[in-house]
């Protein structure tokens, strides 16, 4: 065995060996949102800590001489979500979510994935396709009877939330935008910061990005948006981990020059900002010092807000917002641990009346909820937080992560903004305010 | 960085009822904790001083007190008001206890065919309790193919007279087990996934009535039946009251293993009634210290992917379990440590931990071990000066008491949860306000 080897070894220790920690209290158990509403799944216990022992670190089930092959323990792993709750209530801090991930990528390893899971993995490959022919993409996304048949044939549920492609990618527009204003120095780390957009801002969601840079402008900060590729979390999310760790090493060699000079990196998407905090490391096994400082300097937009409120550099000059608002916490959000920034960012909005929906998950879980067979567990999962905010009878909602607010949107009939778009929106108000001096109005191309 | 007038560390009983009563007097309140626990594994019920030599939980606290050093020696005297101030707060979650101080002590039947010593029941467990008419007959009503409860087993432990000692007892045990709807299928069934259906209107229905089906078809029933504590989780009560009107017997859950359907059920009632009070719970905080200028603690710091989460707070609540919760761990040197403030513990030493008999009734020395504490439960040092004053300590990280044994764990963490929480309300203001916890 080489020391790599060794290494990678005991750093899968890390997280499977956790299970060495498990009680078998089934805490993971009473808040698992799929085991909740499905019988396919026995829940995080089963088939993570108490399969585990079944399980050598290496990819091969345990062998026994004259004995054929064990079949894996776990087949019923690939119901798991990866939502991370059961990470989150083990009171004896067992890697149940990530044990459960790692498993689900033992078990699939040298097959060939399915066409759909491999597809869904590839958000840089669909995206860049999408954008290129966004206005037959979108037509072709938004068609029932074709709908019907990608169901049939690739596995990808008719009804399931997808985003429309924007006309171009994040990263073309902001080249143009930089190549009309002409080379300019690079300011210090006190006065920008790197943005790591993700998918959804560089193919669908372009108006976050927008709202970011028009935010972190207001609050004296440029925006440096490196070249990058998708965080890698699809791809764990479909036992795809060789991919993931290509696309894990592309962005940290993108950014650990910024990290190093002592820029942040600062994230519009929970899930993205959490993988390259988080999983990098704990998941996929990326443990070397490049990779600790881009962790190390990478932070979510609202915990970043957050963090300048609290060294009082916020500029909160917020309008007056007379609306209630239903925010929705994602998932990714949680295993963050940085408890709800969005809420606290808009106890600052006069008059914003949000109200945290308190529901465990909305169910989408990234790509889960988008397959055929996971669908309605998806949709039944996230039923009670769709009633609720319909209850509130309020006309938008407010989310930190792209595939929540897809899902909320679709479930609900409710328009679900990113926070810092409902903050931008009260600093306009702010803006326009007549008695609030002449400020200009900021927008997104100043 | 947020801020709150008081985080409260751990989401036990201790933990949760501090943080409501703190709420309730109009503190800000965050609770921190790193997963649950105790609610999840126990039965669900609340015991105040189940020793056998106690008639009732009234008699019980007063033996205890009088022990030296015993928490009940400061708390005891505010537990029947701390008890009926949650009383109401539990049933507007759905989670009625019956019960109280006075209510004599009665051998219940447990899940494992034993008994134990209790007064104060949830709703769906106080039929348990009550003494038994002569000729009165229990019928112990399982489901089949679940693994968590074996009604021949059951049956045939609770016949055996001495278990009943000091009560009286049911004049026949019958053991029955019925198939319920989409369930006989199934090899991995657990008590939670049971309770998830009996949630569903149209399934409770179909299966209240095959179990109805099957004990009326026992001879002689019409008295009591035990079933397994799997009756709902959010429906509990409209559970209970169908199968009431169903049946002609009083029907009682028996709490399992866990996870503990009651216990679920006591925590969600908890936590409804402290977001209905304004405070806020994060599960999933491992909080790894608290900071502190002189003899005030000033914030709470816990772990988050890359950095530390802290919270500026005007006081800090200890509920962190003891031992078994991890408020409390043994260093290799031979020392009881407390994790997050380095309080004193008062604790035998070492070489005194290994018991010689696993079943002394003298009980295991280590079970004492804690933090000690002024009256208003400030943690001292072992010359009884006060060491943080705006800490206070609950629940099983009170030095003094056998917890599980005398079972009086539920009673001193509920009454220290509830005079932490409504001292820190008496907080002087100036004191409570650290820079940036403006209200917003």
């Amino acid at each position: 065995m080489t020391i790599a080897e060794l290494i990678t070894e005991a750093s899968e220790r890390a997280v499977g060996y956790s299970s060495d920690e498990c009680l078998k209290c089934n805490v993971c158990v009473t808040v698992c949102p799929v085991a909740r509403v499905t019988d396919l799944f026995p829940g995080p216990k089963y088939v993570g800590p108490q399969a585990q022992r079944f399980r050598t670190g290496r990819a091969q089930p345990v062998q026994v001489p004259g004995i054929a092959v064990a079949k894996s323990p776990d087949v019923t792993v690939d119901w798991c979500s990866g939502c991370g709750w059961c990470t989150t209530a083990c009171p004896a801090g067992v890697k149940i979510a990530e044990m459960n991930s790692q498993s689900r990528a033992r078990m699939k390893a040298g097959k060939r994935p399915k066409l759909r899971d491999w597809g869904l993995g590839q958000t840089d490959l669909v995206g860049r396709m999408g954008v290129l022919f966004s206005p037959i993409t979108n037509r072709v996304l938004f068609n029932g009877p074709i709908r019907t048949v990608m169901e049939r044939t690739v596995g990808i549920h008719r009804d399931a939330p997808f985003p429309k492609f924007g006309k171009r990618t994040l990263q073309s527009t902001w080249k143009r935008r930089q190549k009309r204003r002409g080379p300019r120095p690079l300011p210090g780390p006190d006065q920008a910061v790197v943005y790591f957009h993700g998918c959804s801002a560089n193919y669908y969601e372009q108006h976050v990005a927008d709202a970011a840079i028009a935010i972190l402008k207001r609050n004296g900060f440029e925006t440096i948006i490196p070249e990058q590729v998708c965080c890698g979390l699809p791809m764990i999310s479909n036992a795809l981990y060789a991919d993931a760790r290509k696309k894990a090493r592309t962005n940290i060699d993108a950014l650990v020059g910024y990290a190093r000079q002592g820029y942040k990196i600062i994230g519009t998407s929970t899930s993205c900002t959490h993988t390259i905090k988080a999983e990098y490391h704990e998941m996929l096994d990326v443990h070397d010092e490049d990779a600790t400082l881009v962790a190390n300097a990478t932070w979510d937009i609202c915990e970043f807000l957050l963090d300048l409120h609290d060294q009082g550099k916020l500029d909160t000059r917020f309008g007056r917002l007379d609306e209630d608002l239903p925010y929705h916490a994602p998932c990714q959000l949680r295993s963050h641990g940085i408890g709800l920034p969005a809420m606290d960012l808009f106890a600052l909005v006069p008059g914003l009346r949000a109200a945290d929906m308190d529901h465990d998950c909305c169910g989408i879980a990234g790509t889960y909820g988008m397959k055929k067979e996971k669908y309605p567990i998806a949709m039944a999962v996230g039923a009670p937080l769709f009633e609720k905010i319909r209850a509130t009878g309020a006309p938008e909602a407010a989310c930190d992560s792209e595939t929540c607010r897809w899902q909320i949107e679709k479930a609900t009939g409710t328009r679900t903004r990113h926070p810092i778009e409902i903050l931008l929106q009260a600093y306009r108000a702010y803006d326009e305010t007549p008695t609030s001096g002449s400020r200009p109005v900021v927008t997104a191309q100043s | 960085m947020p801020s709150a007038d008081v985080v409260v560390i751990g989401a036990g009983l201790a933990g949760l009822t501090a943080a409501i009563a703190a709420a309730e007097s109009g503190a800000r309140v965050q609770v921190l904790a790193k997963g649950h626990a105790a609610t999840h594994w126990g039965p669900g019920g609340i015991d105040i001083a189940g020793i056998p030599a106690a008639a009732t939980p009234r008699d019980g606290i007063r033996l205890l007190a009088a022990q030296p050093g015993h928490p009940y020696a400061i708390l005891g005297d505010d537990v029947a008001e701390a008890l009926e101030w949650i009383r109401p707060l539990l049933a507007a979650g759905g989670a009625e206890y019956l019960g109280d101080l006075d209510t004599p002590h009665q051998p219940v039947a447990t899940s494992i065919g034993g008994t134990r010593w209790a007064a104060i029941l949830p709703a769906g467990q106080a039929a348990a309790r009550a003494p038994w008419s002569p000729g009165e007959r229990l019928v112990v009503c399982g489901v089949a193919g679940f693994k968590d409860f074996w009604p021949e087993a059951i049956a045939a432990s609770l016949s055996r007279e001495r278990l009943w000692e000091g009560g009286t007892r049911p004049a026949a045990v019958t053991p029955i087990s019925v198939a319920l709807p989409g369930l006989d299928a199934r090899h991995n069934l657990n008590g939670l996934e049971i309770a998830h259906r009996f949630d569903d209107l149209a399934w409770r229905t179909k299966a209240i009535e095959a179990m109805a089906r099957a004990i009326d078809a026992v001879p002689g029933s019409g008295g009591r039946v035990a079933m397994p504590a799997v009756l709902g989780i959010r429906q509990h009560v409209d559970v209970l009251a169908a199968l009431q009107r169903r049946l002609p017997a009083a029907v009682f859950e028996m709490p399992l293993v866990p996870p503990s359907v009651p216990g679920m059920r006591l925590y969600e009632a908890l936590r409804a009634a402290l977001l209905r009070a304004g405070g806020r719970v994060q599960i999933g905080e491992m909080v790894e210290r608290v900071e502190h200028d002189g003899r005030r603690v000033t914030a709470v710091v816990s772990a988050a992917a890359v950095r530390t989460y802290t919270v500026r707070t005007g006081a800090a609540v200890i509920a962190t379990g003891g031992i078994a919760g991890g408020g409390l761990v043994a260093e290799r040197d031979g020392r009881l440590r407390e994790v997050l403030l380095e309080l004193s513990v008062e604790a035998p030493p070492a070489d005194e931990w290994l018991a010689v008999d696993a079943f002394d009734p003298a009980g295991h020395p280590l079970e004492k071990a804690g933090i000690r504490t002024d009256a208003e439960l400030r943690p001292v040092a072992a010359d009884g000066a006060v060491l943080f004053d705006n800490v206070r300590v609950t629940g099983s990280m009170l030095a003094g008491q056998r917890s599980v044994r005398d079972r009086c764990g539920d009673g001193v963490a509920l009454t220290s949860g509830w005079r932490a929480g409504r001292s820190l309300h008496a907080v002087p203001a100036g004191h409570t306000a650290e820079p940036g916890s403006e209200r917003p």
